[in-house]
């Protein structure tokens, strides 16, 4: 007679475990203890097709990470008592939970085999269950079982009978990423020196439990010969981490299996908040975050109009006012086209950049906000930041120096550094008077949608930068984090005013400060050297824009724009104040717009270009500073800048040619 | 009922932290926001890759990773 084939029967509890080992076993158990614990080991033998085969029905557990003694015990009997099979016992009505044991025992080295119990619950509540292809994507045999009825049993034998004669050790196993698999396969390495653990553990398992911090492992491996070069390795190892992480990699695995071999495989929903529900749903949460962001842009376009036309008709007033009865032509020029051209020509904004700070105020005090990077965590995760990473880049539509400051929050240095790098793509609120201007002149009524298109190439190029220098320079695994999620709340009018104020005011001084002496500056450079027309190719500012001209002409830009592009260094709003004081020489009073709009060498296409090259081109001054102290070096700040501008020159340019090619003016 | 880890237990089911297996570092910060033994959460969402789950009356999202480090008593149900 042929030896007895062993049987381990695993699973969670309440999956039909013990149902099923009655109707495998019938009368013939013997129930136990397990060696020094009070945990119940039950034993059971059948018959079949001429063979005997025991069974050992394993304590049920959640996982095998032996935080307790049931779990101890399920998995020192696989790795010690080495069954020729183990069976588990899978609940299909909850096969995420299930398949997470699924993923621990097929490290164990011991071939599985699925018992796909509570189909029947499954299917009555609408999943559609591919157990062939769910059998392909273990890369292990899944058979449906009904425990109480008996149905599946004899598959279920022949599977058992067939594997074990087979007598192969399961090699499927999930990879954990480039950071662990490196240690894993070094620790598999020194593991592999020991002649007495070979042959008693699976050896990935042995580094994998190592890194997870599994102190039962250490100590059997602390008693080998390597116990010395193990712990060495494993000095400076954040074990809390790891553990988390290789949590997450085998929840990723399920996650890219379930989906394809089961049609619904949703879980029933219960409980009172239905808004998280809907918010952060798997397939409304993303799109209603869009939709609300471009809701967003669009209100802010819309309601601002008539206010902008108010501040422009003052400004209008001023302008011929000052031009009638201001003595001297140069104060009237320097009175007209330096201040009120530029500072005007910024503050014309002002209602834009109030109601868009209202309107993320609003957000913010919902608690919507904090969802909204919850949403983003899976997308986040998939370039390799932290969902945490998602703040800084919504406080950075505000402004990018707050933002980059907010990243303090994150432990982990790199996730950090990237996260710092690829905030200036965020569109703050100083590029926006760029964006109104020449998508209101150029693109009339789609202006709205031209505004959210460069806020959402804002955050492909972050995405996408993100991913590049996770990829080379920065290279890292994105660390699991906790964020806090604030009750959601009706917004009071108040604060979310003040909250407006308080960021809108900072605007308003930029304009009264740096603006405006940014916009004098212009002012000097455009009427001097003496004697020069105002503005025009012969003054210092046409010298300095003709030399740089050639760099800015492939994306159909001219000398004009390139002093404004110079300027908006210093902060970007003053791209539009350097443009007021250019153009205000040649079309007297008439608003930057009309000139704009009349101005031969600029094109919708250009307009186009303009705006991806301010979005990207570098960040300001003040972001420079706060990224070279927040690294504490000159490097990153460097390198942020030149980065930005090869970006930004790249795709101005394609965007100049492209456009140019539906639009005409390339 | 046997404890298991919060990220395994399903939207809806209200359970009593029974332990937080984590270092000293990350426990003091789970303890923090509320996740003692004792404490009754909720597992508000649990359908992306992270969870939300209602401590205290307060929110937090929490990687699966994380979840794992802190088991729970899940309320009793019936089946």
């Amino acid at each position: 007679m042929k030896k007895a084939i062993t049987v381990a029967l695993a699973g969670n509890p309440n999956v039909g475990k013990t149902t099923l080992f009655n109707t495998l076993t019938g009368s013939r158990q013997h129930v136990g203890n397990w060696p020094g614990v009070t945990v119940e080991k039950k034993e059971g033998i059948r018959e079949y097709s001429g063979r005997t085969i025991e069974v050992t029905d394993l304590p049920g557990t959640y996982s095998l990470t032996a935080y307790s003694a049931d779990e101890v015990v399920a998995r020192n009997f696989i790795i010690e008592d080495r069954p020729d099979v183990v069976v588990q016992v899978v609940d299909a009505s909850n096969l995420e939970r299930n398949l997470y044991l699924t993923m621990q025992l097929a490290e164990l080295g011991r071939p599985v085999i699925i018992a796909l119990n509570m189909v029947d619950v499954a299917e009555g509540r609408g999943d559609t269950i591919d157990e062939k292809r769910l059998a392909e994507l273990l890369a292990m045999p899944v058979i449906r079982t009904v425990g109480t009825s008996g149905e599946g049993l004899l598959d279920l034998l022949d599977a058992v009978v067939a594997i074990a004669a087979k007598g192969e050790k399961h090699t499927h196993t999930i990879g954990y990423g480039d950071d662990a698999e490196a240690l894993i396969s070094d620790l598999v390495g020194i593991l592999d020196d020991d002649p007495d653990l070979a042959p008693r553990y699976p050896l990935r398992w042995l580094a994998v439990r190592l890194i997870e911090g599994d102190a039962d492992i250490r100590r059997v491996v602390s008693g080998s010969s390597v116990g010395d070069a193990v712990s060495a390795r494993l000095a400076d190892i954040d074990f809390d981490e790891y553990e988390a992480t290789l949590a997450d990699k085998r929840y990723e695995a399920i996650g890219a299996i379930l989906p394809q071999a089961c049609t619904i495989c949703v879980r029933k929903m219960t409980g009172s908040d239905m808004i998280d529900r809907v918010v952060t749903n798997k397939y409304l949460g993303i799109p209603i975050f869009l939709a609300l962001m471009w809701g967003a842009f669009q209100l802010t376009f819309a309601v601002a109009e008539p206010f902008m036309a108010g501040i422009e008709y003052i400004f209008g007033w001023l302008g011929e006012g000052v031009a009638a009865s201001v003595g001297p032509e140069w104060l009237a020029s320097l009175l007209g086209d330096g201040v009120i051209g530029g500072v005007g020509g910024v503050l014309v904004f002002v209602p834009n950049i109030f109601i868009l700070f209202l309107i993320l105020s609003i957000l913010e005090g919902s608690g919507y906000l904090a969802r909204g990077a919850f949403i983003m965590d899976r997308l986040m995760y998939a370039i390799g930041l932290p969902g945490k990473s998602f703040i800084p880049m919504l406080m950075g539509f505000g402004c990018n120096v707050p933002a980059i400051m907010s990243t303090r929050t994150i432990e982990d240095e790199r996730d950090r550094l990237i996260t710092i790098l690829v905030n200036p793509f965020i569109s703050c609120g100083a590029r926006l008077p760029v964006y109104i201007l020449f998508a209101g002149v150029f693109f009339g009524r789609d202006a709205g949608n031209v505004i959210f298109g460069m806020y959402i190439l804002g955050i492909l190029v972050a995405i996408l930068s993100a991913k590049l220098f996770r990829s080379t320079v920065l290279p890292g695994e994105s660390s699991p984090f906790i964020m806090e999620m604030p009750p959601y709340r009706i917004p009071t009018l108040k604060n979310a005013l003040l909250n407006m104020w308080e960021k809108g005011s900072t605007y308003l001084k930029k304009a009264g400060g740096i603006i405006l002496i940014g916009s004098l500056i212009v002012w000097f450079l455009a009427s001097y050297p003496a004697g020069v027309g105002y503005g025009s190719e012969e003054s210092f500012a046409g010298m300095i824009g003709k030399f740089v001209e050639p760099l800015v002409a492939p994306l159909g830009l001219d000398w004009k724009i390139a002093v404004a592009l110079i300027f908006g260094f210093v902060a970007k709003e003053i791209v539009v104040s350097s443009l007021g004081v250019l153009y205000g020489a040649e079309e007297g009073s008439a608003a930057l717009s009309d000139a704009l709009l009349a101005d031969p060498a600029l094109s919708a296409a250009g307009a186009l270009a303009v705006m991806v090259f301010v979005l990207l081109y570098m960040p300001c001054v003040a972001t420079l500073a706060v990224i070279k102290k927040e690294t504490g070096s000159w490097r990153w700040a460097g390198f942020s800048v030149l980065y930005g501008l090869v970006v930004a020159w790249s795709l101005a340019f394609v965007t100049f040619h492209v456009a140019g090619f539906f639009l005409g003016g390339a | 009922m046997a404890s298991c880890p919060l990220s395994l237990i399903a939207p809806g089911t209200n359970a009593t932290v029974t332990m937080v297996n984590a270092g000293e570092g990350l426990r003091r910060r789970l303890y923090e926001l509320g996740l003692v033994p004792e404490a009754n959460v909720t597992v508000v969402t649990a359908d992306r890759g992270s969870i939300i789950v209602s401590v205290a009356g307060c929110r937090y999202a929490l990687s699966r990773g994380m979840a794992m480090k802190i088991l729970v008593a899940p309320e009793m149900v019936a089946v």
